[in-house]
């Protein structure tokens, strides 16, 4: 055809045209757009997992540019690049390579940073993640199976924190590489195996770092890929929870469609998220590794900590007394209990809570609406509770920091850690629970203007509701008390108040 | 669309529209900036800024295209029963079944199938064996030998008198000075007498003592030597030791006291381990008292 | 650094001080004393005598000073920590004696036994790579690597060393202040002493190419910025894009 009569005829674009090409071989038409018009509920609360998600985009995409410059090996050198202070010094390296990333790549820093600070970001934002599911009650049936998934993504997100900053054998690092061996070391029967087949003999011994590289490039953050889109997939399969509200039932989801305006808004906290992440990888320094020096097995420094998502477990070792179990010539030795027992206890407690609540509760229903914490006070408060004792746990990993800090002894600091691991966790728990127990009772108290609806509340009559007035923007006003609704099994689900 | 009333007065479509403007131009600028910081030599801070901006600005302006000129309608969606009908369910068990018989009526080649995939998988185990050496002897043993001399960073031997009182000094056995099991402190106090059970006297050279470095809590070595209270203060977990004693756990989580080695002096009086130390040095294991 | 008119001038005091018994032998009247050693004699009394002893012996509330030589005196009174104003391990702070008082009293306690001498040092002439070495070897387990001080047991604590002058981290290394370990002769050389004096000179004001350096203590602060602006930021962006208008229409 001539110029002119393509014109006249409005050629298809060329996009209509890559989708027919891709159409026609594949007859995605159907699927495609039913995924378009999905809903999702849209509660700021819900971003939190995407805040982890996009974290952890930023770790494969600064983490493979650093694969290019990061050398593996314990083989010794000496650096002699920009870094005067280190000019000349025998290193392993890895480390070496690690400092030239520092000094002498351009935007190399930048690059380490933001991957350092991307991985505390990810962690805190899984942590966050998994409170939000907790206090709202999401990971009840049928979501149990994801949260296991998101668990297990906490627990590989924490392991490949620490694989990747003892990748740089630094000595901060590597102090904590040895506490590692001695935890592992002290697992009974075959704690001693395990060390020797995973440090290729007694540490430090000669592969450990190359091992790492491969747990840390390559098999974790497979496992990981792996898990999250089996995470992503169940969220979009079951469909996302949602907070009760007007409209909200059980068999429905109240929101916003994908396209076009929920995915511009993740796309938007994508690149805020990586905005924020930048903004620290170049202004705040991290792990500055030139400092600590290259590791040596006689040396070490005062005030070392590891990062933040591993403080719990230093404080516990730290705030652990001088307990150990000997029978028959063997023995169960120290860090067992604060390094294997805890984590152990941690994050069985954590994997087991859905059916420990559901058991409990005798609420084996489906639930597809959220509680609001103070709606469930027990769980609220147990949930508060163990935030509270690990937060303890933290303030032990810092205690020689906090002595010098505040002028205080290290032991009293630690004996002081020990009385609050027991006191603080009681407390804040009953302060939660009492919370809860006023909110909830404030918010079923009867207006003092019977013509009001009940305060923070839309009601539920639709006559009404053409009257309000309107409300700013803000959190979505629930509805008080839940409309009663009838789960899948045909029964009301459980009462909504814990005890 | 028009503004609505409220008690915080919101910006106009056309303010929406020139803050995206600003925002997505902010960041263009920022990236063609960082193109030239990066093409100057670079600079950590500017590019991270740089780069924030350039991020945020676009964050920026997507939300506000979304928050104000895309629709929000609300919209809604039934949710399909999670669990299949009953009538699904009986069908794919009954056509699992029927080719678990097929499979499963030959009794002994499944159980030979079974057999081979078993012994398969526990052969693939074996190369996990191939990553390390059996534990053995190792974590039982140092360097330390009878009339080995004992020696500085430096690889030089040390005579006693040349430890200063209060003074501390780290040394290794000499050739082994690699080994990080080997790792010992030599201490000088005022004076021989003030030492006590259980610290071996014999094991001491006049005011000289020597204890294995490593923590046997979980093996950092414990390098504070409090010289006036005559305590080794390891930093990790803060376990302390008592250097008169023995170097016996006074606080902390250190159940174990630094194992002692047995010092001497050879002809020329150097300082040397006349034995390996008293107990397995380090952290604790399973059959450590074996 | 060479400081020869207040070595002369303790010099002439230590020399009057040794031959007082001589010069004042055997004589009822008035010795001519030399105004430096009285005044040296005076500070040391008003200040010192109280818990060291008139004779600088030592009391039950202070150590004796027979082995402290110049070096200790100097370190003490230069970084303020004698006099001591409480009962607990001494801290630096503002000296309360000027530095010509300061001499005076170094040569004296340095007259009163055998102990070290102020150390000449010169970090220009010691290696920053080896100080490095030496210093996380031998330093940073107390002081911590990026020499901001360290817990110590029972309400001690290892100081930071960010305000040490030359002679006085040399001055520390020789004499062994408190808790500190005695580094002598035979394990740090005046090569080694001057390597780490330059060492800790430079991380004073080292410098922080990642950015803000956050007090130097690794991972709490690191972790608090983490939290605080890291994930306080992604919060207040989620909260911001959560926000819903109202009067949404049903679609």
């Amino acid at each position: 055809m001539s110029d002119g009569e393509e014109a006249k005829e409005k050629r298809p674009s060329k996009i209509a045209r890559t989708g027919s090409f891709v159409d026609d071989r594949l007859g995605l038409a159907r699927v495609a757009r039913t995924t378009l018009r999905k809903v999702f509920p849209d509660h700021w609360s819900f971003l939190l997992g995407e805040v982890a998600l996009y974290s952890f985009v930023v770790l494969l995409l600064t983490g493979t540019y650093l694969t290019f410059f990061f050398k593996p090996s314990q083989a010794e050198t000496t650096y002699e690049g920009s870094y005067e202070a280190l000019r000349g010094v025998e290193m392993t390296r890895a480390y070496r390579s690690a400092v030239e990333l520092s000094f002498d790549v351009r935007a190399g820093l930048v690059m380490r940073q933001m991957h350092h600070w991307a991985a505390v970001v990810f962690v805190a934002a899984m942590v966050v993640h998994l409170a939000r599911v907790f206090f709202t009650g999401a990971f009840r049936r049928p979501r149990e199976l994801n949260w296991i998934v998101g668990v297990t993504l906490l627990l590989l997100g924490i392991g490949n924190g620490f694989t990747g900053y003892s990748l740089l054998d630094d000595q901060l690092s590597g102090t904590g590489l040895r506490i590692a061996y001695s935890i592992v070391l002290s697992i009974p029967v075959v704690g001693t195996w395990i060390t020797s087949l995973l440090f290729g003999g007694e540490f430090p011994g000669p592969d450990i770092i190359e091992r790492f590289f491969v747990l840390h490039i390559l098999v974790v953050p497979a496992l990981i890929i792996g898990l999250l889109v089996l995470h992503l997939a169940m969220v979009v399969h079951q469909k996302h929870t949602q907070f009760r509200g007007p409209g909200r039932r059980e068999d429905n989801v109240v929101g916003e469609r994908i396209w076009p305006t929920y995915a511009v808004k993740a796309s938007g906290l994508f690149f805020l998220t990586t905005g924020v992440l930048a903004a620290l990888g170049g202004l705040a320094q991290i792990n500055p590794i030139w400092i600590y020096g290259p590791f040596e097995p006689s040396e070490v420094s005062a005030a070392s900590q590891p990062d933040w998502y591993v403080g719990w477990l230093e404080g516990a070792l730290r705030a652990m007394p001088a307990w150990e179990v000997r029978a028959f010539g063997y023995e169960l030795p120290n860090p067992f209990f604060a390094g294997v027992l805890l984590p152990g206890l941690t994050f069985g407690l954590l994997y087991a809570w859905p059916f420990l609540e559901a058991r409990l509760t005798k609420d084996r229903d489906e639930h597809h609406l959220l509680d609001r914490p103070r709606d469930r006070p027990l769980r609220t408060a147990l949930g508060v509770a163990t935030l509270a004792f690990y937060a303890v746990l933290f303030l032990a990993g810092g205690s020689d920091v906090l002595s010098t800090e505040f002028g205080l002894s290290v032991n009293k600091v630690i004996w002081s850690i020990r009385i609050s691991l027991f006191v603080v966790p009681i407390v804040a728990g009953l302060v939660a629970h009492r919370l809860c127990h006023d909110l909830a009772s404030r918010d079923a108290e009867p207006p003092d203007d019977p013509s009001e609806p009940p305060s923070g509340g839309h009601s539920t009559d639709p006559a009404s509701a053409a009257e309000e007035p309107e409300h700013d923007e803000g959190i979505q006003p629930i509805s008080w008390p839940p409309p009663v609704t009838v789960s899948r099994t045909g029964h009301p689900p459980a009462h909504p108040l814990g005890s | 669309m028009t503004p609505e009333p409220g008690r915080h007065a919101r910006p106009s479509s056309r303010q929406a529209y020139l803050a995206i403007v600003a925002a997505l131009s902010l960041s263009i600028c920022a990236g063609l900036g960082l193109a030239v910081v990066y093409a100057t030599g670079g600079q950590a801070q500017l590019e991270g800024v740089l780069l924030s901006v350039s991020l945020l600005g676009i964050g920026v302006g997507l939300v506000i295209w979304a928050q104000r000129f895309l629709p929000d309608d609300e919209a809604e969606e039934a949710r399909k029963p999670l669990g299949s009908a009953p009538e699904d369910v009986a069908a794919f068990t009954a056509e699992l079944e029927r080719g678990e018989e097929a499979i499963g009526s030959r009794r002994l080649l499944v159980g030979l199938i079974m057999g081979g995939l078993g012994a398969l998988g526990l052969a693939l185990v074996f190369p996990i064996r191939s990553l390390g050496p059996r534990p053995g002897r190792g974590l039982f043993t140092t360097g330390m030998a009878p009339g080995r001399r004992l020696v500085t960073a430096e690889k030089e031997p040390v005579r006693p008198e040349d430890i200063p009182i209060d003074g501390v000094l780290t040394v290794w056995p000499e050739g082994h000075e690699d080994e990080a099991d080997s790792s010992t402190l030599l201490i000088r106090v005022e004076d021989e007498s003030l030492f006590t059970e259980p610290a071996r006297l014999e094991w001491t050279v006049g005011p000289v003592v020597a204890y294995s470095k490593l923590c046997t809590h979980t093996g950092c070595p414990v390098g504070l030597y409090q010289a006036e209270e005559h305590l080794l203060l390891c930093p990790c977990h803060q376990s302390t030791f008592e250097v008169l004693a023995g170097a016996r756990p006074v606080f902390g989580p250190a159940t174990r006291a630094l194992p002692q080695l047995p010092l001497g002096v050879d002809d020329e009086g150097f300082l040397v381990a006349t034995g390996d130390f008293e107990g397995p040095v380090s952290a604790g294991f399973w059959d450590r008292d074996r | 650094m060479r400081r020869p008119v207040p070595w002369a001038v303790g010099s002439v005091v230590a020399l009057a001080l040794a031959l007082w018994p001589v010069l004042g032998a055997g004589a009822q009247v008035r010795r001519q004393v030399p105004p430096a050693a009285e005044e040296a004699r005076q500070l040391f009394i008003t200040g010192c005598s109280s818990c060291h002893g008139l004779d600088g012996r030592g009391t039950d509330r202070g150590p004796t000073l027979e082995r402290s030589g110049a070096a200790a005196a100097f370190y003490y009174l230069s970084t303020g920590r004698m006099p001591l104003t409480a009962d607990d391990q001494p801290k630096r702070k503002d000296p309360a004696y000027g530095p010509e008082q300061i001499e005076l009293l170094t040569a004296y306690v340095a007259s009163l036994g055998d102990g070290p001498p102020v150390p000449e040092v010169d970090p220009s002439t010691g290696s920053l790579q080896e100080g490095g070495v030496l210093f996380r070897a031998q330093c940073a387990a107390c002081h911590s690597a990026a020499g901001i001080g360290g817990a110590l047991s029972y309400g001690g604590y290892a100081p930071p060393l960010t305000e040490a002058e030359p002679e006085q981290i040399a001055a520390a290394l020789r004499v062994g202040p408190g808790n500190m370990p005695l580094f002598g002769p035979e394990s740090l050389d005046d090569e080694e002493v001057a390597s780490i004096v330059r060492y800790v000179r430079y991380l004073q004001k080292a410098p922080t190419p990642g950015g803000g350096r956050l007090g130097g203590a690794g991972a709490i602060p690191e972790g608090f910025v983490a939290w605080v602006f890291g994930m306080g930021a992604c919060l207040a962006a989620t909260v911001w894009i959560g926000a819903k208008r109202a009067g949404r229409r049903r679609a």
